[in-house]
């Protein structure tokens, strides 16, 4: 067989924002520890468990509790505790603005995708979806309609919860605070740490995939195994 | 089993603005042997018959971009393609892939009027199950590849890109 050189191997890496990015560098992979994960999950651990334990990471991990707060959704005139599901629902978080165009559609478009496998295999009210906005002055309540239109969300099936912090200051306490998703910038333009959450029913963090959009198909992987072992 | 050897971004700030990149790891499903083929449902649509398209198909050189109707670069993409398209031969395998999920709040018609209104003239699919997207590990769009007639990925490109550069890369596959 001829080696052929791979082309294609052109790491597109994400860009440091100067030198803020930590780069944790999993190299090799580290296998997971014998003893598999904390009690209350049921997915296996994450591939890099326990290096990630070793890191002290600024959002809730596989295993950890779904932070607790309450955040106005402005398309259904209530607010939204990020407890409320448990015991009735898995839920799965992102955090995001309306005008980012990079990896923000990707983050929805996880959630949008195991919104839609729920609703055709028949689980819809089995999740909950609550995507938060980190940018309240751009995305007033009918920006985040048109954005929930174009991106294709369902908004009849009733799992789906846009949250929206009242004002820049609570966006801080809310998503950087709480959730550990740092975020910086203004204008339409930010820059922003990546993180979804996949939460089973009792509250504990089943997956936390950051650094990007996991893969295609992953999160609905991983959500569709949650709703069978649960 | 493919292994993810890259995670990055543990508490950082990732820098996501204009134009920049996402993180993803990019493992090729190159071992010389070429990516397995997927049937995907075709489009009907300007330029496109309804119908089933083998994607990538052996034999010959395939261009593909994989798209979604929500996202304003693919949009942005579209006179690109078309210049890039109008110079692929007929020997050329040149398709654009929705992987969103249709049927529901986006469906096939959708896709055809978006594909209209941004004139696209050749085969447009569908990858709803993700079948393809999966197999390319490919996290985003627009997503452009390259394959060769072994169906072997010579170029892979997250992002915006131009009819120049696909041209050179549809060419530097033919060898």
């Amino acid at each position: 067989m001829t080696p052929t050189p791979p082309t294609y191997d052109r790491r597109t890496v994400l860009r440091a924002a100067g030198a803020t990015a930590v780069g944790v560098s999993i190299a090799g992979c580290l296998g997971v520890g014998g003893d598999g994960g904390p009690e209350g999950t049921v997915l296996e651990p994450p591939e890099n468990y326990e290096r990630r334990k070793e890191i002290d990471l600024p959002f809730p991990d596989y295993g950890e509790e779904l932070p607790e707060v309450t955040v106005p959704a402005p398309l259904h005139d209530r607010a939204v505790t990020t407890t409320e599901f448990v015991g009735d629902r898995h839920t799965m978080l992102t955090f995001v603005y309306t005008t980012c165009t990079t990896v923000c559609p990707g983050l929805v478009t996880a959630l949008r995708r195991v919104q839609a496998d729920s609703i055709s295999e028949g689980y819809a009210e089995e999740f909950a979806f609550l995507p938060t906005t980190f940018d309240p002055e751009t995305d007033t309540a009918q920006t985040i309609e048109e954005y929930c239109n174009r991106m294709g969300i369902d908004r009849e099936v009733g799992n789906w919860y846009f949250l929206r912090p009242e004002t820049p200051e609570r966006a801080k306490e809310v998503v950087e605070d709480t959730f550990g998703v740092a975020f910086d910038g203004g204008g339409g333009h930010y820059e922003h740490a990546s993180l979804i959450l996949l939460v089973n029913k009792d509250g504990l963090v089943e997956r936390a995939y950051n650094g990007g959009p996991p893969d295609a198909g992953t999160a609905t992987d991983d959500a569709r195994t949650l709703l069978e072992r649960w | 089993m493919r292994r993810r050897d890259l995670l990055i971004g543990a508490g950082s700030l990732a820098a996501l603005g204009g134009g920049a990149a996402v993180a993803f790891d990019v493992v090729g499903s190159n071992d010389g042997n070429g990516v397995a083929p997927v049937e995907l449902e075709a489009i009907e649509a300007p330029g496109s018959d309804a119908g089933t398209v083998t994607v990538p198909e052996p034999g010959r050189v395939t261009f593909l971009e994989l798209f979604a109707t929500w996202c304003n670069v693919c949009e942005s993409m579209m006179p690109e393609l078309a210049a890039a398209h109008g110079s692929a031969g007929d020997d050329v395998q040149f398709l654009s892939v929705t992987n969103e999920p249709l049927g529901n709040t986006i469906t096939r018609e959708d896709v055809t009027a978006w594909w209209r209104e941004h004139e696209g003239s050749w085969t447009v699919a569908a990858d709803g199950d993700l079948e393809l997207s999966r197999r390319l590990d490919a996290s985003g769009v627009p997503y452009a590849f390259v394959f060769d007639s072994r169906n072997r990925i010579t170029w892979r490109h997250r992002g915006r890109t131009s009819a120049g550069t696909i041209r050179s890369e549809i060419r530097a596959a033919e060898g």
